[in-house]
């Protein structure tokens, strides 16, 4: 339903190509960052220094996310998709949708222009699956899941496990997602398991890089059985 | 007579081994090194606010803690020669790298 409601607003996006539409939408969005935003996400989209908060704001100019997936985000709140409750809140109350498209764009286009560029370069230096590989994808991905990544996301990946239990009187503590929720496609995910969440902007001590200790074949085995067996329809 | 209960406690010191203290804070085991003989025990700490779970794959000496909440201490008994590297397994950029003599 979310996704049915914004589909003429993202054919609207494509269409902000178009100079003039594009020109509209970064005035409006600039507004709207530099009212709204800035405090958090700082001038240039990366982490204001002076902020005070446990779990730091994404670094903008490093997102993963696509301006579609962060129109989500920024509408519906990140708890919605699967972050613990009190980082990046719902402003569906605060603005309309071609205010939020708009405020996206500008973030895409001001702070991270390259992401297209540097998600598909990344994928293109990964080593491709051999038939015999793809065919084991959820076999091998399913053992990796349980063994290592159900540690802290939980069995089910509902971001429920005894590591939140044990870890989570610490105030700094950030916690994992629930992966049932996440907005990520399987690249992605492969993505922000190999490099770790400080490489696409979150904060330091969030999720882990996993590409010491396993290579393409078992990660992108990992992020197929998340995004099959794991993750839940939008 | 002091002589034969020196001999005696150090006989008895020698039954069970040295033990050797690895802490786990800033998520690093500290020391990252370390040289111990057989029937030495590895004492984990976890001084870092979140749980840990050091484990080995290594056949001869395979071991795994389990999660270990903050402020506990866990002692696992080395039984083989050879070297080993010891992780844990919710953060994969710690490493202890074990040599074990006779």
């Amino acid at each position: 339903m979310k996704f049915s409601l914004t589909v003429l607003l993202f054919a609207s996006l494509a269409f902000a190509q178009d100079n003039s539409a594009h020109n509209g939408m970064m005035q409006i969005g600039k507004k709207i960052y530099e009212k709204t935003c800035i405090s958090c996400h700082g001038v240039d989209g990366e982490t204001a220094s002076q902020m005070e908060l446990v779990v730091k704001p994404r670094q903008l100019n490093k997102s993963i996310l696509s301006e579609k997936q962060m129109f989500y985000i920024v509408k519906f709140g990140a708890h919605t998709y699967g972050a613990h409750a009190d980082i990046m809140p719902t402003f569906k109350y605060v603005y309309d949708d071609t205010q939020i498209a708009s405020v996206v764009h500008y973030v895409s286009q001001k702070f991270n222009k390259n992401r297209d560029q540097r998600v598909a370069q990344l994928l293109s230096d990964s080593r491709e699956l051999s038939l015999k590989e793809k065919e084991d994808m959820l076999q091998v991905g399913k053992k990796i899941f349980h063994k290592k990544c159900g540690m802290c996301h939980g069995d089910r990946g509902n971001g429920e496990s005894q590591y939140v239990e044990q870890s989570k009187a610490d105030e700094n503590f950030i916690y994992p997602y629930n992966l049932q929720k996440i907005l990520l496609s399987e690249d992605q995910i492969f993505l922000f398991a190999k490099y770790g969440g400080h490489f696409w902007g979150t904060a330091k001590n969030d999720m882990p890089s996993w590409k010491r200790k396993y290579d393409d074949v078992k990660l992108k085995s990992t992020a197929h059985y998340i995004y099959q067996k794991i993750k839940k329809p939008l | 007579m002091k002589k034969i209960l020196l001999a005696a406690l150090l006989s008895i010191a020698s039954l069970y081994g040295a033990d050797h203290i690895i802490d786990q804070k800033g998520k690093t085991f500290i020391p990252h090194e370390v040289t111990v003989k057989v029937g030495d025990t590895l004492t984990f700490l976890n001084s870092d606010p979140f749980a840990h779970n050091a484990y080995t794959d290594d056949e001869a000496n395979e071991f795994d803690i389990g999660m270990q909440p903050p402020g506990t201490k866990k002692t696992v008994t080395i039984k083989s020669v050879g070297k080993f590297d010891v992780e844990c397994a919710i953060h994969p950029n710690m490493l202890l790298e074990v040599t074990v003599t006779k």
